[in-house]
């Protein structure tokens, strides 16, 4: 479904990516892991063309993303970015709206139709009852969820998340990490709690300095030499007796 | 109950089962998670339509106490300055010059009241109105171009731009032999105004993409530059006469509004108006920054260059018009999105409307404060607009539009 071959990208004369190529499948949760500054926010950037590559090529289901236009691009992905600050205030119900610009054409009048998606998408993220809150006055999780259902009413086939669980307390984390594991759409999505990974990725793609050090399912992928490459500390893998997961112990 | 009715009453509760799932069938696509459990709740919520900062029959009656106050304005505008002229005078003139005579009567009316109105007051209030709308509509689109809730129509250097233009035609001018002699004070005004704004995106576009820190950065910059170059040659020129004129321009003022003037003034600012009315959901987006409006499918870039140059011209041949008027562009939509809030399909024509009203009122008062003399309306705006924009921000808890 998403094919990226030989991606490099420079921000000013810094290489950040460099030929990084991946692939995933209709309807995979891929993670991707590394420290801070592996490039996993730029890798995504780059996918969502906020960022344009010096080389390489990424496409999605026949469609080179280089050269389709961001609109075309926003029917059928949408993003969980990690800044969502504002100058101006919007309500909860306008910032939700937003996500059908990409399907409406410039003087078109927002439907019923889209009303209803978008009082479907508040409903998902349990946020009916901040429709008329403004959106500045939330805290971090609540403004995450606000954006997530956004995402969700551009009705996306395909979603990208950078680090979508920052900010959340425990339960909104597990609470969106299982929502949007039942969307069944294609997921990518840059995480650094581990034991979300393991617990919800089909596959992973470690990441360091740039390139992609190593993939495959949690279980393949999650060692302690590997940990301790990416993020350098030590650490013990084990399966949690209780829920069957892989889960880890840190120690420096 | 007999068995044909209960039939029907069966037939009718299937059909409302079946039209329940329809209305949700759109939702069955990309998204769908847990209908079952949803169903009949978000049913019950999609009934309730998008309320904004205000209730919506609130907006609803503000939206028509301003059109009853605008047409009172002009009306009461028109009435009322140097010399006061009754109501059914004004009615008489209007309908006999606007129907070429074939309605209503002048006769009974003295020659220079009608002067009065036709020829001095109806083209400056005609001023005042396009002229306040379009600079609050610049204004509204300028903050969100640059996404800066302190950014107006002046914002791109405009306003240095403009005064060094008019400064070099009242203290050195063009000279008599060439053409340029024929180069007005608010043609060169104009081109001032060009001029800064071309430096501007200029500057702000070397070193790859152009963010909106780097236009106000360069704004702030170029201003300051063609601020100096305007006090160098009033410095050099020694001039006091010419002190005084440019001063008092850029203090701005409608006096000089004609019938000859206006045709350009009213139709660039319905253009620019109408234009930017339908540009509603890409300004919305802006609100949110480079790089999510690329994930609603809109690339800023391109529209915002495009939406400064318009903005940049309408603010520029303003100027031209009544010279330098301030605040207005600055606090109107502050004001309107205190009422309507950010989404700018209501927030673009209201910010126009109220700062045509604005307009009209400061105009009137400039004409009446002080006996036999106009005060320059820039004066007026900023005293005004100043405390009820601090009162929005006190009463409302105003956090710029939500």
């Amino acid at each position: 479904m998403l094919e990226i071959q030989n991606l490099s990208v420079k921000l000013g004369k810094k290489d950040i990516i460099q030929q990084l190529s991946l692939s995933m499948e209709t309807n995979q949760f891929i993670g991707i892991i590394g420290a801070n500054g592996s490039g996993k926010s730029t890798l995504l950037k780059t996918i969502y063309k906020g960022l344009i590559p010096t080389t390489g090529k990424i496409v999605y289901n026949e469609m080179n993303l280089l050269h389709t236009p961001a609109k075309k691009i926003a029917q059928k992905l949408s993003v969980v970015g990690q800044f969502n600050e504002l100058s101006f205030d919007f309500t909860v119900f306008q910032m939700v709206l937003l996500g059908r610009t990409p399907h409406k054409r410039l003087l078109e009048t927002d439907s019923q139709e889209d009303y209803d998606i978008v009082e479907y998408a508040l409903h998902e993220m349990g946020l009916t009852d901040y429709r008329n809150e403004s959106f500045l006055s939330l805290s971090g999780g609540e403004k995450q969820r606000v954006i997530l259902a956004r995402a969700l009413a551009q009705q996306p086939e395909f979603l990208i998340l950078d680090e979508p669980t920052n900010h959340l307390d425990i339960r909104y984390q597990l609470e969106l990490m299982e929502s949007v594991k039942n969307l069944n759409i294609g997921i990518l999505a840059a995480l650094h709690d581990l034991d979300l990974a393991a617990a919800y990725c089909d596959y992973v793609y470690a990441m360091k300095n740039g390139e992609i050090i190593a993939a495959g399912t949690p279980e393949e992928i999650f060692t302690e030499a590997l940990i301790e490459e990416l993020y350098g500390i030590r650490c013990v893998v084990y399966r949690n007796p209780i829920t069957e997961h892989l889960a880890f112990h840190y120690y420096i | 109950m007999n068995n044909s009715q209960k039939n029907r009453l069966k037939n009718k509760k299937l059909r409302v089962n079946i039209t329940e799932n329809e209305n949700h069938s759109h939702l069955k696509g990309r998204i769908l998670i847990k209908l079952s459990r949803t169903e009949g709740a978000s049913l019950q919520l999609a009934k309730i339509i998008n309320k904004p900062t205000l209730p919506r029959n609130a907006q609803f009656f503000i939206t028509l106490g301003f059109v009853a106050l605008f047409i009172f304005s002009i009306l009461f505008s028109l009435g009322n300055g140097q010399a006061d002229i009754s109501f059914t005078d004004i009615w008489q003139i209007l309908l006999y010059k606007t129907t070429h005579g074939a309605l209503g009567s002048i006769d009974t009316i003295n020659q220079s009241v009608i002067n009065i109105i036709w020829f001095v007051r109806t083209p400056r209030v005609l001023a005042a109105i396009f002229i306040g709308c379009g600079l609050a509509i610049s204004g509204t689109v300028m903050q969100a171009v640059v996404q800066n809730p302190l950014a107006d129509p002046y914002i791109l250097g405009i306003s240095s731009g403009a005064s060094l233009g008019a400064t070099f035609a009242i203290m050195v001018g063009f000279g008599t032999a060439s053409i340029f002699s024929q180069i007005s004070l608010s043609f060169s005004a104009f081109l001032g105004a060009l001029l800064a704004t071309f430096f501007v995106l200029l500057l702000s576009s070397f070193g790859g993409k152009m963010t909106s820190i780097k236009l106000v950065l360069s704004g702030t910059v170029i201003n300051s530059i063609f601020g100096s170059i305007s006090s160098l040659i009033v410095f050099l020129a020694n001039n006091a006469e010419g002190m005084k004129t440019v001063t008092f321009w850029s203090m701005g003022s409608l006096a000089s509004a004609s019938w000859g003037k206006l045709p350009l003034l009213a139709i660039v600012t319905m253009l620019v108006s109408v234009f930017f009315s339908f540009q509603f959901r890409v300004l919305n987006t802006m609100l949110l920054g480079d790089e999510v409006a690329v994930t609603l499918g809109i690339p800023l870039a391109t529209y915002r260059k495009l939406y400064m140059v318009i903005a940049s011209l309408l603010t520029g041949l303003i100027v031209a018009n009544s010279g330098m008027i301030g605040f207005v562009g600055l606090i109107i939509p502050h004001i309107v999105r205190g009422m309507y809030g950010s989404d700018h399909k209501k927030l673009l024509p209201m910010s126009g409307f109220v700062g045509a009203l604005f307009l009209v009122w400061t105009d009137l008062l400039s004409r009446v404060l002080l006996p036999n003399t106009d005060l320059p309306i820039g004066i007026l705006t900023a005293i005004i607009g100043a405390p009820i924009f601090i009162y929005i921000i006190l009463k409302k808890e105003y956090r710029f539009g939500g």
